[in-house]
């Protein structure tokens, strides 16, 4: 890069770099919305299950 | 499970709003780097991801103390919910600086200290993850975890300092490096005020992640207490 005129090309790499630090932010998001929802689930199971009478 | 309390809602907002800002600065603010081009705006967040990663474990470390001082499961909380956002940010780390790295260094990888050490502590923080899915006493769990948190957190200082331990060609952003390192810059006011404010921001997003987190760890042992509970011989 010592003789180079100019900043060198290098938009995809940013576009790249920035896809992955987005992306990986945006699934760990989308991860603690899935288990949440999946226990939320669950609790509504364990409610339904302690409503119903016992034999 | 209560409601998300008004605090973590505004929270989100005020992260939400922060995070926007830094994307402006870094793409609009920000000047162009005479060298590096483009890519070299990948060296706000890809920092400032670094950040939140020894910062997260170094709560791990603090909250890892705090449980063998004094107990409390709330501290085993913070150090499992700490640990898991920390390995997402070092990872984010390690794969923007290999992306950065490609059209500065020509090469995805190279066995420089800096990128050793940090895949190092990425490796030994999924072990604490390990570590405590094949531990089934919480007791034990909790101690384990915190002993290891703490023992752990040695390989932050070390990343930290490989770079100005070692020979490396990785750039040395605060203090002075080794001026032959590839992809070293001088930032102007503009470019420290991105960073700067990028740091800032991504301190927003660990505290916020970390508050959701938590409180899925309390819902998550909730549920487990109920299915034992109901599981248990005579109910």
């Amino acid at each position: 890069m010592i003789f180079q005129e100019g900043p060198a090309e290098t938009l995809n790499y940013m576009i790249l770099g920035y896809a992955v630090i987005l992306g990986a932010m945006a699934l760990f998001v989308i991860s603690l919305i899935v288990r949440f929802r999946n226990l939320r689930k669950d609790v509504e199971l364990l409610d339904e299950l302690e409503k119903r009478p016992q034999r | 499970m209560e409601p998300m309390p008004r605090g973590l809602r505004m929270l989100n907002l005020v992260t939400g709003g922060l995070f926007v800002i830094a994307l402006y600065m870094v793409f609009f603010y920000a000047p162009l780097e005479a060298v590096m081009g483009e890519v070299q705006r990948v060296f706000y967040f890809h920092v400032a991801a670094g950040w939140v990663g020894a910062l997260a474990f170094l709560v791990a470390a603090v909250a890892g103390v705090i449980y063998l001082a004094r107990g409390g499961k709330r501290w085993d909380r913070v150090g499992l919910a700490s640990v898991e956002v920390g390995i997402v940010f070092t990872l984010i780390n390690i794969v923007s600086g290999s992306i950065w790295a490609r059209p500065i260094w020509n090469t995805w990888w190279t066995w420089d200290p800096r990128l050793v050490t940090a895949t190092v502590m990425e490796l030994i923080y999924i072990a604490y993850i390990m570590l405590r899915q094949g531990t089934e006493d919480p007791e034990r769990r909790a101690r384990f975890g915190a002993v290891y948190a703490i023992v752990g957190f040695l390989s932050v200082p070390l990343t930290f300092l490989s770079i100005r331990i070692w020979r490396t060609i990785h750039p040395v952003v605060i203090g002075s490096g080794d001026p032959t390192a590839e992809g070293t810059f001088d930032m102007s006011p503009r470019m420290l005020q991105a960073f700067m404010f990028s740091l800032l921001t991504f301190t927003f997003v660990y505290v916020t992640l970390l508050w959701h987190r938590l409180r899925l760890e309390v819902l998550a042992e909730r549920v487990e207490q109920r299915k034992m509970s109901l599981t248990a011989p005579g109910a």
